[in-house]
């Protein structure tokens, strides 16, 4: 059997080049339906498919909604809806092999449209799933500055308040600072969104400004216990005790059953009755502190000693305890107590303090977290040495 | 039965005897085109043609799949191994009764056409292969579309060519033509289409001919482009290369490639001949029963091996598969491909080809790196580097891997890695296996067409090797006859050189000299007597056969220096050429 094709074009070089333009016409117009027509239905099938990828991805299913996604993308390749959901599902799936391909998506599309937020956000969350700081602060910010379809600017502090998160995750105190500091300046007056501001400073270790913060929200909400606590231990946390007594008290008023305002208030209270380097307290009163403090560091001695099981009196071993030392500049200090009257002698209440204070970090480190007057005096120790520092 | 169509089909002699040249066409458009320049124009079209029946190709593949197979086929599923043994039976039916002429090598029926047929592939070949591809690769058969889309717009250029009755000469290239612009859609990739026609079926480079290929290659790729857009056919990761000391590591890649080649090339020059010698019957059921095995693979697991297998590529080389995996994968593709391949099923071996060695390379880099973690390379890039290393090794066609890794990847910093791999996998592929795969399928069907690797690699004569020392009697055309007459006298040579003035050489023998002494023209200068034409010159590096078209006109063919044509390097007799052909050893023609 076989085919002859009969001759259908003429003989004129004109006429053949004329003809083989129509035909060449003639089949661009017959492929081009085609490929409409396939395409068309192409993407049909590939919509029902995206819908059902989104209800997996929704119900965290990701392995499913990865497939479905794929099957998508073999219906319509460039389309760049699909290829962020699929590289988002690919991201979400905790399969870190699965973070490549997914990356190599994104980047095709950042490439075709660098400045869009919704790319730069997910390229983000990729390198935030990697820990890569570098990169995820980048594409963050790109994220920030890039262009939203809807709400840019909630959409923008929610970006900053991810990167915040992750850089606070991270252990990266100083940047995630920095970017709370700009977070707070440009937070709407809700005392919700500072209620959070003051929340991820107080993360990322910055209690002044997690106090700041607190402070905005009572002023727009003065009632609001989460503010009164939050300002109180936040106060605390940073040392300022007077502060911190003055919101905590206000927030075991308002809410009583808050156990720990309740806790951290008893200790600010302690804490501020031993404190003897207080400013507004007679000498007399001041005298009392010192050797209430020095008595008190004594019993923690001792008693630490007992629980470590350390022989105090030990003072010929070969590798004594550190509480051994302690324990013989405590006694070498002890006389020095009846001097403290002495108006000449105005380095001794620093001198046995400080004997204080090695003995309550020593037994702190020794002995686990100190309670009542113990942790009061650590307290204050730590107080002194930041602001010696 | 030969898998080369127009041997099985009868009216081929009668076909090619139509061709009469010159033809009345070109004396009809006379001075309006000359016929280079038609030709030209005409590869254009054919490069338009070729892309838009590859893009119905590729759509009817596509429709065939999603058809048949659904959009995402997922393993344990029954239609996995059905629709595949189905589909081959189907297509064994339409092979051997309506398109005998589509088993094989898209490539080699091509250079059929080129060195046998003149021009001729038939046209129903050319849809055949569509029908026949399409239903074998969309139904999951472990092919590639490249072959046929070759085959297909070769078939087209033939066509085209004997409905204008060019000259058979232009007829005779008209299917490498149609050949590179349906390779260059199918990949999406002008430049490896070009060099992959001009390496392994043309075989030599000429302005004309690169013109045209590459004409036609991009009239196809745009077109291509114009309807299905200019996406590559993957997304290419980030690739690195950062220190020298990691092309060890390609190396050992180009190793295991060049292996893999082997095997491959020898499990199917093993198996295609035993399969085709069962009795006739069984030709019906051998596609559908490769077609069974491939699919009970992705039944267990592994569809991925199923159809060319370009997503698990691009997943490869995003890093989604473990060493395990991807050593896995390359082996069944090995074999799914093999059984595929010769049960007879129209359709190519570069997706699976490109497959084993994406595969391959992600495996053997993820391996290195696991004992190596200081290699920089990322999955991607091993895997990028593996397609070539394949691509060298099975098909072995050097440059084209080369140029096709950097063309699909659109990054040079990988060119070295690429081209060490490649280097390797190409030699201990020719070591192990010294036929190449597309000269051996062409010989297991009983042609014998020119192998272009063999061409590559043949030494060449040259004028050196047949040169004979600078004679010690030079003779000087300024000098009288007896003079010179004298001089030969003491000499034992027949034939002399004769230097003219003021440059140029000429060629007297020793009888010629002596009958003009004889004849009293002892008083003439011999420029007066010799021909004022120079002796033809010819280098030392020429190849020796250009000195054959002058041995028999002339005693003596002095080879001077091209730098300095005055000075003699040697020279060249009939008997001194003729002597070093003489030494050659044969040059083997059958396996």
């Amino acid at each position: 059997m076989s085919w002859k094709v009969p001759k259908l074009i003429p003989r004129s070089a004109p006429m053949i080049l004329l003809v083989l333009t129509l035909a060449a016409a003639s089949g661009f117009a017959a492929v081009s339906h085609l490929v409409t027509r396939y395409t068309l239905n192409q993407q049909a099938r590939g919509r029902k498919l995206y819908a059902l990828g989104l209800t997996y991805a929704n119900a965290g299913n990701y392995n499913e909604a990865i497939n479905v996604f794929r099957a998508a993308l073999t219906c319509d390749p460039t389309n760049s809806q699909y290829q962020l959901s699929l590289a988002r599902a690919l991201r979400d799936s905790n399969d870190p092999q699965r973070l490549d391909e997914a990356e190599s998506y994104l980047l095709a599309l950042w490439q075709r449209a660098p400045q869009d937020a919704s790319v730069n956000l997910a390229l983000a969350r990729v390198a935030a799933h990697r820990g890569s700081i570098e990169d995820a602060i980048r594409y963050y910010h790109n994220a920030m500055y890039g262009v939203w379809d809807s709400d840019p600017d909630g959409n923008r502090n929610r970006a900053r308040i991810e990167l915040i998160q992750f850089l606070i995750k991270e252990n990266a105190h100083a940047q995630a600072d920095s970017e709370l500091i700009a977070l707070a300046a440009a937070l709407p007056r809700d005392p919700a969104a500072h209620l959070q501001a003051a929340r991820l400073f107080e993360q990322a270790q910055d209690y002044n400004g997690a106090l700041a913060q607190y402070e905005e929200v009572l002023r727009l909400d003065p009632g609001n216990d989460d503010a009164l606590s939050g300002a109180g231990e936040t106060a605390y946390r940073a040392g300022n005790y007077v502060s911190a007594q003055h919101y905590l008290r206000s927030a075991v008023s308002v809410s009583p059953n808050d156990v720990q305002s309740r806790q951290l208030l008893a200790s600010a209270d302690l804490v501020l009755r031993s404190n003897p380097f207080h400013s507004h307290i007679s000498d007399a009163e001041r005298n009392r502190r010192i050797t209430a403090a020095f008595d008190q560091a004594e019993d923690r001695l001792i008693s630490c000693a007992e629980q470590a099981g350390i022989d105090l009196n030990a003072t010929d071993s070969p590798s004594p305890s550190p509480l051994v030392g302690l324990q013989a500049r405590w006694l070498l200090a002890k006389p020095d107590l009846a001097l403290l009257r002495s108006p000449a002698e105005t380095d001794l209440p620093d001198a046995i303090m400080d004997v204080v204070f090695q003995i309550e970090q020593q037994t702190s480190t020794t002995c686990g977290s100190p309670q009542g007057l113990d942790l009061a005096l650590l307290l204050i120790s730590h107080k002194r040495e930041t602001l010696s520092q | 039965m030969s898998d080369l169509a127009p041997i099985a089909d009868p009216s081929v002699p009668a076909s090619v005897t139509r061709i009469k040249v010159p033809r009345r066409l070109f004396s009809t458009i006379e001075g309006v085109f000359n016929e280079e320049v038609f030709f030209l124009i005409l590869c254009v079209f054919i490069g338009i043609f070729s892309g838009l029946a590859v893009v119905c190709f590729r759509l009817a593949i596509d429709w065939t799949h999603l058809a048949l197979l659904g959009p995402l086929p997922q393993s344990h599923s029954w239609r996995l191994f059905v629709v595949p043994s189905v589909a081959g039976l189907v297509v064994a039916v339409l092979v051997i009764h309506v398109f005998p002429g589509i088993r094989g090598s898209g490539v080699n029926q091509t250079k059929s056409a080129l060195y046998i047929f003149n021009g001729f592939i038939p046209f129903r070949t050319a849809v055949g292969k569509f029908i026949c591809a399409g239903i074998a690769i969309g139904s999951g058969q472990s092919l590639g579309p490249e072959d046929p889309s070759l085959q297909i717009g070769a078939g087209i250029a033939s066509a085209l060519g004997r409905q204008l009755e060019i000259s058979r000469e232009k007829l005779r290239l008209m299917a490498p033509v149609g050949a590179a612009a349906g390779l260059a859609a199918a990949f999406n990739a002008p430049i490896s289409a070009v060099l992959f026609v001009i390496e392994e079926v043309i075989g030599r480079w000429s302005a004309g001919i690169l013109g045209s290929v590459v004409l036609s290659a991009v009239a196809s790729v745009v077109v291509v482009r114009s309807f299905l857009g200019s996406e590559p056919l993957f997304r290419i990761p980030l690739t690195t290369f950062k220190r020298p000391s990691e092309l060890l590591a390609y190396a050992v890649l180009g190793l295991v490639g060049g292996l893999a080649s082997v095997v491959f090339a020898k499990s199917v020059g093993y198996l295609r001949p035993r399969l085709k010698a069962l009795p006739r019957w069984t030709h019906y059921f051998q596609p559908s029963v490769a077609g069974l095995l491939v699919g009970f693979i992705g039944f267990l697991g592994f569809p991925q091996v199923m159809g060319a297998g370009y997503d698990s590529m691009d997943q490869a080389m995003h890093g989604q598969y473990a060493w395990k995996i991807l050593a896995m994968l390359a082996l069944l593709k090995i074999i799914a491909t093999t059984v595929s391949f010769v049960s007879g099923t129209p359709g190519g071996m570069f997706a699976p080809t490109l497959f084993v060695g994406a595969m391959l390379g992600g495996a053997v880099g993820d391996l290195e790196r696991f004992y190596f973690p200081h290699l920089t390379g990322s999955t991607g890039t091993y895997v990028l580097v593996g397609m070539g290393v394949l691509f060298a090794g099975f098909l072995r066609v050097p440059m084209t891997s080369v140029f096709m890794v950097l063309e699909v990847s659109g990054n040079y910093e990988i060119i070295v890695p690429v081209i060490v791999a490649n280097t390797f996998a190409y030699v201990v592929s020719r070591w192990l296996q010294p036929v190449p795969i597309f000269d051996l399928l062409t010989r297991q069907d009983g042609l014998i067409l020119p192998s272009l690797e063999e061409e590559r690699e043949e030494t060449i004569l040259r004028v050196e090797d047949a040169m004979l020392p600078v004679p010690t009697v030079i003779l000087s055309a300024q000098d009288y006859v007896d003079a010179n007459f004298h001089r030969v006298e003491s000499s034992a040579e027949a034939a002399f050189l004769v230097r003219m003035h003021p440059s140029g050489w000429s060629t007297i023998t020793r009888e010629q000299l002596q009958r003009l002494y004889r004849e009293g023209k002892g008083e003439l200068t011999l420029a007066s007597v010799l021909p004022a034409q120079s002796l033809p010159s010819l280098y030392p590096d020429l190849p020796l056969d250009s000195a054959l078209r002058y041995v028999n006109d002339y005693p003596l063919i002095p080879v001077v220096n091209r730098a300095d044509s005055k000075h003699l390097e040697g020279m060249v007799s009939r008997e001194s050429v003729f002597k070093k052909y003489e030494r050659r050893p044969e040059i083997e023609v059958s396996s």
